[in-house]
């Protein structure tokens, strides 16, 4: 079957961070929250990391600044519940075992987007969450895609180049 | 772990890596889902330091999402000026990839 998605997101947030925090150290794809005690007794602290991680919240990335830990999701097309997880993760960032050797340092959350709404800005204010927008070229063919979705016009033409992309065997 | 020159990683286990030069490549591997080759770009980084040591290897890499999380640094082969903490999680289609960048100083 042909893929109906690209993986945006992840070039997304590697490039925002690329170009905005080059300078300092940063994890992409950061687990979130506690590991059970019991079980980095009984399996090592290494290998219960890895037996929880399917398990774990997993921000997209962590920035480690000189005072701050800095969250970051980076959205495309959800962007509603991309700034509805920051806070929660914000929340895990104090016990998850792999942050501890950058403790204490204050948490800043921050929305990485393509595109904005003032609803959005709204929220975010009230949820103390930074959005910035971030893009790039590659990214606004897309950004215009979300935006034309619901219409009939674009609906055809993707069920077209969905069926060629069948028919040809194209991922 | 470095096995016939080629870096493979330990699931859950972070190795730290530098990166000299790269170049993309074309592979004919079966595809799990069809059983049939298909041919897939792969990104290979040579990597000279493995935790520290000093290696001659490769780091291969095929799935979108982790070379995703690399493909900034390749223009100008900027990866040179970092060393870069990765931890693969998962197997097949369920691999995560938790990547550190840090600047070399």
């Amino acid at each position: 079957m042909a893929r109906k998605s690209r993986q945006v997101e992840s070039r997304l947030v590697a490039e925002y961070l690329k170009e905005h925090y080059s300078e300092f150290p940063f994890i992409m794809k950061q687990p979130l929250g506690v590991v059970s005690e019991e079980l980095m007794k009984t399996e090592g602290y290494k290998r219960a990391l890895g037996i929880t991680r399917p398990f774990r919240p997993e921000v997209d990335a962590v920035v480690i600044l000189p005072s701050y830990l800095l969250i970051i999701e980076a959205k495309v097309w959800n962007i509603v519940n991309g700034l509805a997880k920051l806070p929660l993760y914000k929340s895990l960032v104090r016990v998850t075992p792999e942050l501890q050797q950058y403790l204490p340092r204050g948490v800043l959350m921050q929305l990485v987007v393509g595109w904005t709404n003032p609803n959005l800005e709204i929220m975010a204010r009230e949820m103390d969450v930074e959005v910035k927008i971030f893009c790039p070229e590659w990214l606004r063919e897309v950004v215009e895609s979300i935006h034309k979705y619901w219409t009939r016009e674009y609906q055809e033409e993707r069920q077209k180049k969905l069926q060629m992309r069948e028919y040809f065997g194209v991922e | 772990m470095v096995l016939e020159n080629y870096v493979m990683l330990k699931t859950g286990v972070p190795a730290r890596l530098h990166f000299t030069d790269h170049t993309i490549q074309k592979r004919t591997v079966t595809d799990p889902l069809t059983g049939k080759p298909a041919t897939r770009n792969v990104l290979v980084l040579e990597v000279d330091r493995l935790d520290g040591r000093e290696v001659a290897a490769k780091y291969s890499i095929m799935a979108e999402t982790h070379a995703n999380q690399l493909a900034p640094y390749l223009p100008g082969k900027e990866y040179r000026g970092y060393d870069f903490t990765i931890t693969r999680t998962g197997e097949g289609f369920l691999s995560r990839w938790t990547v550190g960048v840090i600047p070399r100083g």
